[in-house]
């Protein structure tokens, strides 16, 4: 077979093989530059100086293990309960943790009729029409700009303010209620409803699908 | 080796090249349309504090993936392309046992029972697959490293050797 200078193996061993570092390097520069140009044309791309987690960039800071599960968990996992860590983490950041009672209870409020009591649903969009609790507003903290305009008003207006993402492991919610804060929602109105959606729906309250208001409601599971 | 076997072994390269393209274009786009949740995913191996770092990692590496995959599948730089991937996928899967190694110590279960969703594109997986995935995934790029699968390729090498002078008589 006759020898292939472009092969490895062949006499040229170390000349081959500094082709293929180059042309690596080469690949690596030309791919990050496409990437980063992709990601700014992408409608979806991200901002890259924005702090999606103004909750802390840690995940592992998160102790609640609902879906998923804690990073070094296993050694003081007896320590506290995941409901009394989330309870505590919420304190540390100034934040008021709700439980599905205390939830259910301001839905009932005659006062959340009046926009007096606030829901904010912080999950994204295609999960917030499949489900979310009714006349909860929609807030995705990834979009933050897409959504001011409507939910600031009304936090402003509101006494207390609810927000909810899916439960477990999810801390959309808690960015969502740090990003309010951060615009000048003051912390004692703001509630981090630790069960989520996956809690509301556990207990059997109701669930509206579609727009805010829409008046379709999801059927409750016999 | 004869010129059957020659060629037999040229098709499977061609077809693993393709088939590396195929994987890292899917996984690469899987992310790249749903930025958020790989940032999130990426978020759980706490591989900084830095939001730029991160989010940077999270918005390139998809689109680094896609860009990586249409090279193979066109056979352009496809040894240098290899060695791109090995360097991505050896340290990610470096991350990915260690977080398991964490997972399984917290719930103590049996390191094969450990399941989650490693923001590799794929969604939640059995961590014994997911490595076993990335195994082949590095044999593959080890196997285009070495120079094969040249067939159909638009230009396999972007970097060739010097010619060598004319010979004097």
């Amino acid at each position: 077979m006759k020898d292939d200078p472009t092969q490895f193996g062949a006499s040229s061993r170390p000349a081959a093989a500094g082709r293929i570092f180059g042309e690596a390097a080469l690949v690596a520069v030309f791919g990050a530059a496409f990437a980063f140009a992709a990601n700014q044309i992408s409608p979806r791309g991200l901002a890259l100086a924005r702090d999606y987690f103004p909750a802390g960039t840690a995940a592992s800071a998160r102790p609640v293990a609902g879906g998923g599960l804690p990073v070094g968990a296993g050694a003081n996992a007896g320590a506290l309960s995941p409901a009394q860590s989330l309870a505590a983490q919420m304190k540390a950041m100034g934040l008021q943790l709700l439980d599905d009672n205390q939830a259910a209870r301001l839905f009932r409020d005659p006062r959340f009729r009046r926009d007096v009591i606030v829901f904010i649903d912080a999950r994204d969009e295609d999960h917030y029409l499949l489900g979310h609790i009714p006349g909860a507003c929609e807030f995705n903290p990834y979009r933050p700009e897409k959504y001011f305009d409507t939910v600031l008003p009304l936090c402003q207006k509101a006494e207390q303010i609810v927000v909810y993402c899916n439960g477990g492991d999810c801390d959309d919610s808690e960015s969502a209620a740090v990003m309010l804060r951060d615009v000048g929602i003051p912390n004692q109105k703001l509630f981090v409803y630790g069960g989520g959606i996956t809690g509301w729906m556990t207990n059997g309250l109701p669930v509206e699908t579609g727009a805010r208001n829409s008046g379709n409601f999801l059927k409750p599971n016999p | 080796m004869t010129i059957a076997q020659t060629s037999r072994a040229d098709v499977a390269a061609v077809l693993a090249r393709w088939l590396l393209g195929a994987v890292f274009l899917y996984m690469g786009l899987s992310k790249a349309l749903n930025p958020v949740d790989f940032l999130k995913l990426l978020r759980q191996y706490d591989l900084t504090q830095s939001s730029l770092l991160l989010n940077s990692m999270a918005a390139t590496l998809p689109w680094f993936e896609v860009f990586c995959g249409l090279l193979l599948l066109a056979g352009v730089a496809v040894r240098g392309t290899a060695l791109a991937l090995m360097a991505m996928l050896v340290p990610f899967t470096g991350l990915v046992l260690h977080r398991a190694l964490l997972l399984q110590s917290a719930l103590a279960i049996p390191f094969c029972a450990v399941k989650f969703d490693c923001g590799c594109g794929a969604g939640t997986e059995f961590i014994c697959r997911k490595l076993l995935e990335n195994f082949l995934l590095m044999l593959l790029s080890g196997w285009l490293l070495f120079g094969h699968g040249r067939r159909f390729s638009l230009r396999f090498s972007l970097i060739k050797p010097a010619a060598s002078p004319p010979a004097v008589n």
